[in-house]
């Protein structure tokens, strides 16, 4: 069979082949994953099986895409596990490393069948598979690597040392990757947020049209007196009108169940990722012993470390954004906290000092306490300095008790000392411990006996979702912007509605007028904003930086103001508010469809939204669906135009991609009869189609359809149609 | 026919409020206040609360049309849960915890002075309805 004789057109063969390579990858790595699951010991028969399985798979879809060496090779591999799974075969180290060898020349030659030495390379590696079940027969042509096999020791039944242990198979991950999963992840709490938000507006929607309902109940159905059709008609309108707002704030509150799910299995997975990244408490007290014992030779104070709770494990970018806060507490601690061997001796006290880190989970939260057996801290004088600094008036010092005193230590931050001290500063880095623990969502917490000792409590969430977001200000408020969607920042011109930006011409917001009072009167740092294809430039007061931050919801009040995507708290517990990318871009594209109410109008740029692509291809569909996924895009598949027309009777479309020929329902007649519905008068169109003749496209024309694309369909060629205008 | 209730007594400007305490989750001094731009007068910005996003109410905007003064940090505030959300309401001044009398629409405190006996669900509808409206004609 040739590749003529297949039932595709060579575009949608190349796409399926395409598709077929990375199943067949995929298929390979189950195979070299179950196999080696046990290790170079022989497979569990589940095991076989399923290699067996996988490689029959793999033989079906190279026939359907016309890869007839492929094919081949498949059948002897398969018939090589046959084989091997036998009881008699015996099962060697050297075995399993064949089998290894084997598939990893199946994947090498799946990146080469194209190419003129691949039939030289399927011979190759048919002597390879018939060589694995039948060693100690070689092929004619077998390659060099199985000229001197090495010796083997035999595992197989045979062998009486009983079955070996399973070795665990660790996995060796960069840790980059699983970052850029939590920050997947991280997106995932915001796409999340916008469409619990939409949802809110969907159930005060349906409230309202409950009680627009009872008024028109009000209004006639209890009106007995007036007997006419209008009347008539009115109550059966209104008992449809209350069907169908039941149904909506049914369908509403199914939608936040699912809302809940999502956030459950959102949470799962970060929990799952995090997992990864626990780390014990030891590699945060093995750092503070060797703090103190610099500490120790720095300044002669005799103390000792006892750290409690070593095993207690928790995120390890938690445990990174902790080193600071603990070095800071040792220094004060030893600064302020120790007294003088001499004077403890003279207290009764033990003249070694012990400054005691505990770790410990409870619930949710890891408590970190680091404390010393010192002096306390005297609130009286702790007091008076705060009077002295300005930071408490007399009268507010007299009503304040102990603990006022003590919490006033962590929020102004103000030295326990009066004098500067080289080792703990100036108390900033209290300071700075509180505003550590603010950031990852945690608080801090100081209890003192005076002449007992002072103990710090931090108390952390045990894992924190973090995201990347930049941070700016505008009139004197900061907020942010999630910055996966920040490409780079610039310069503004004074009263620019346009910048160029890598030889675009952009649109510029003006935050200052959006969120502050007034325009600017001189040149503005701004923010290069992108999202779902279409870029602006947003100009700022101050550009801050990227920080990671702690994704809040507003909550169900402020959900109706989607400008916002959320929020976070900064270190010093001010709220900063999460621009919604998404609503800036609208806010200067306003033809984009993201609400559904507005006319995307057919001559306008698609930016992103609902799409249904049809297209009796599942290669094709596939394609398109991730094409369109990574635009932003929520796209629906059809394999025919009668389907097609179904579904857009229950749902109301952004854009419609569709092929023209396809069976039951052909392209031109699913648009004709969608543009003679109000919904779809102007929806955007999009053709693709293997032969495009002038006949079509002045068909197209009159069904303004936006664009004919010729397949195989790239990613250029479809966002090209998208932004044509 | 005198009811007693448990409420708390506040004061905002001139006028004295009470709200029944089942209704209140905390009384706190405000954190610090962000305004959010494009919200309705009646929203006087968000506060942190133990780690959450707390939106601070104005009692006067919600009630007659009529703004207090700004909220500000350190300000006192009564956080309050009510049609499954909790906000705080921003107040000059705590009285007492007193035993409510209700007669014939008349509320007076034990002392016989009068009182406005707050609906807190019928504020946060009125919030949320401002804030949809504004939200409506910003977008």
């Amino acid at each position: 069979m040739s590749d003529d004789e297949l039932d595709f057109d060579p575009d949608e063969l190349a796409m399926l082949r395409q598709l077929f390579r990375s199943e067949a990858q995929d298929a390979l790595e189950t195979v070299t994953a179950r196999l080696l699951a046990s290790g170079s010991a022989r497979p569990s028969p589940e095991a076989l099986t399923e290699m067996m399985r996988v490689t029959h798979t793999l033989k079906g879809a190279a026939g359907t895409v016309g890869r007839h060496a492929m094919v081949d090779l498949a059948h002897r591999l398969e018939s090589a596990f046959v084989a091997l799974g036998r009881e008699a075969s015996p099962w060697t180290a050297a075995t399993a490393d064949r089998v290894v060898e084997v598939l990893d020349a199946l994947r090498g030659y799946l990146d080469h069948v194209d190419e003129p030495n691949a039939d030289a390379l399927a011979d190759a590696l048919r002597a390879q598979i018939d060589h694995i079940s039948r060693p100690h027969r070689p092929a004619a042509s077998q390659p060099p690597a199985f000229v001197e096999p090495l010796p083997e020791t035999v595992l197989g039944p045979e062998s009486d040392a009983g079955p070996p242990p399973e070795p665990k198979a660790w996995l060796r991950v960069d840790p980059e990757r699983v970052d850029a999963l939590m920050s997947s992840a991280g997106e995932l709490l915001f796409d999340r947020t916008r469409i619990e938000r939409r949802v809110q507006l969907l159930r005060t929607l349906a409230r309202d049209l409950a009680r627009t309902r009872q008024a028109l109940h009000d209004a006639v159905v209890d009106d007995t007196a007036v007997r006419s059709p209008a009347r008539i008609a009115l109550v059966d309108a209104e008992v449809a009108l209350a069907g169908q707002a039941a149904l909506l704030s049914q369908t509403t509150a199914a939608l936040l169940d699912e809302i809940e799910a999502l956030r459950r299995t959102i949470g799962e997975l970060q929990r799952g990722l995090t997992r990864i990244r626990m780390e014990s408490a030891r590699s945060l007290m093995t750092h503070a012993a060797r703090t103190l014992r610099a500490l120790r030779r720095a300044t002669g104070v005799t103390v000792e470390l006892r750290t409690v709770g070593e095993d207690t494990e928790f995120d390890k970018a938690v445990a990174e954004h902790l080193v600071d806060p603990i070095t800071q507490l040792l220094r004060n601690a030893v600064a302020h906290g120790i007294e003088p061997s001499e004077e403890r001796s003279a207290h009764g006290k033990p003249p070694v000092a012990t400054i005691t880190i505990r770790a410990r989970q409870d619930g949710h939260s890891l408590v970190l306490e680091v404390g010393d057996d010192g002096r306390g801290i005297d609130t009286a004088a702790l007091s008076k300095r705060l009077v002295a600094t300005g930071a408490w008036s007399a009268a507010r010092a007299r009503l304040a008790n102990d603990a006022d005193v003590l919490a006033a230590l962590l929020d102004t931050g103000i030295s326990i000392r009066g004098e500067a001290d080289e080792l703990a500063g100036r108390g900033v880095g209290i300071g700075l411990v509180r505003q550590t623990v603010a950031k990852l969502g945690g608080e801090v917490k100081v209890a003192s006996t005076p002449g007992k000792g002072t103990t710090f409590t931090l108390r952390l969430p045990l894992s924190t979702a973090l995201a990347q977001a930049m941070l700016f200000k505008v009139d004197g408020q900061v907020y942010a912007i999630p910055s996966v969607h920040v490409s780079e920042t610039t310069l503004v011109d004074a009263h620019a509605t346009t910048a160029t930006v890598r030889l675009d011409v952009v649109p510029v917001l003006r935050l200052e007028q959006l969120l502050g009072h007034g325009a600017a009167t001189d040149r503005k740092p701004a923010i290069v904003v992108s999202f779902a294809g279409k870029r602006l430039v947003c100009t700022v007061d101050k550009i801050i930086g990227v920080r990671e931050i702690i994704i809040k919801p507003l909550g169900p009040l402020l959900a109706p103001l989607t400008l916002y995507a959320g929020a976070t708290v900064s270190g010093s517990g001010k709220v900063q508010l999460i621009l919604d990318p998404a609503q800036l871009v609208r806010r200067t594209h306003p033809d984009a469809p993201v609400a559904a109410h507005t006319d995307p109008g057919a001559s306008s740029a698609v930016l992103a939204g609902r799409a249904l692509v049809v297209d009796d291809s599942r290669a094709i569909r596939e394609a398109m669906t991730s094409m369109l996924g990574n635009e932003g895009w929520i796209v629906d598949v059809a394999e025919d135009g009668a389907r097609a027309l179904q579904m857009t009777r229950q749902v109301r479309y952004d854009l419609v991609i569709t092929d023209l020929e396809m069976p039951e329902l052909g392209g031109f007649e699913l648009i004709a009869r969608l543009r003679k519905d109000d919904r779809f008068k102007t929806t955007p169109v999009v053709i693709i189609t293997s032969r495009a003749n002038p006949e079509h496209r002045r068909r197209a024309r009159d069904l303004s359809v936006r664009a004919l694309v010729a397949k195989p369909i790239t990613r250029r060629k479809l966002l090209e149609a998208l932004s044509a205008r | 026919m005198a009811e007693l209730r448990n409420v708390i007594v506040f004061t905002i400007g001139a006028v004295r409020y009470a709200l029944e305490l089942r209704w209140v989750r905390e009384v706190v001094s405000l954190g610090f206040v962000t305004s959010v731009p494009t919200a309705p007068s009646a929203l006087g910005g968000v506060c942190n609360l133990h780690g959450a996003i707390l939106p601070v109410l104005d009692v006067g905007v919600l009630l007659d049309d009529v703004p207090g003064l700004p909220a500000r940090q350190g300000d006192g505030a009564l956080v309050v849960e009510a049609e499954g959300l909790v906000c705080a309401l921003r107040v000059d001044q705590v009285d007492h915890v007193a035993s409510l009398h209700e007669t014939a629409g008349a509320v007076t405190d034990a002392t016989g002075r009068p009182l406005q006996l707050l609906d807190p669900g019928r504020l946060i509808r009125r919030a949320l309805e401002l804030v949809t409206v504004q939200a409506e004609r910003t977008a």
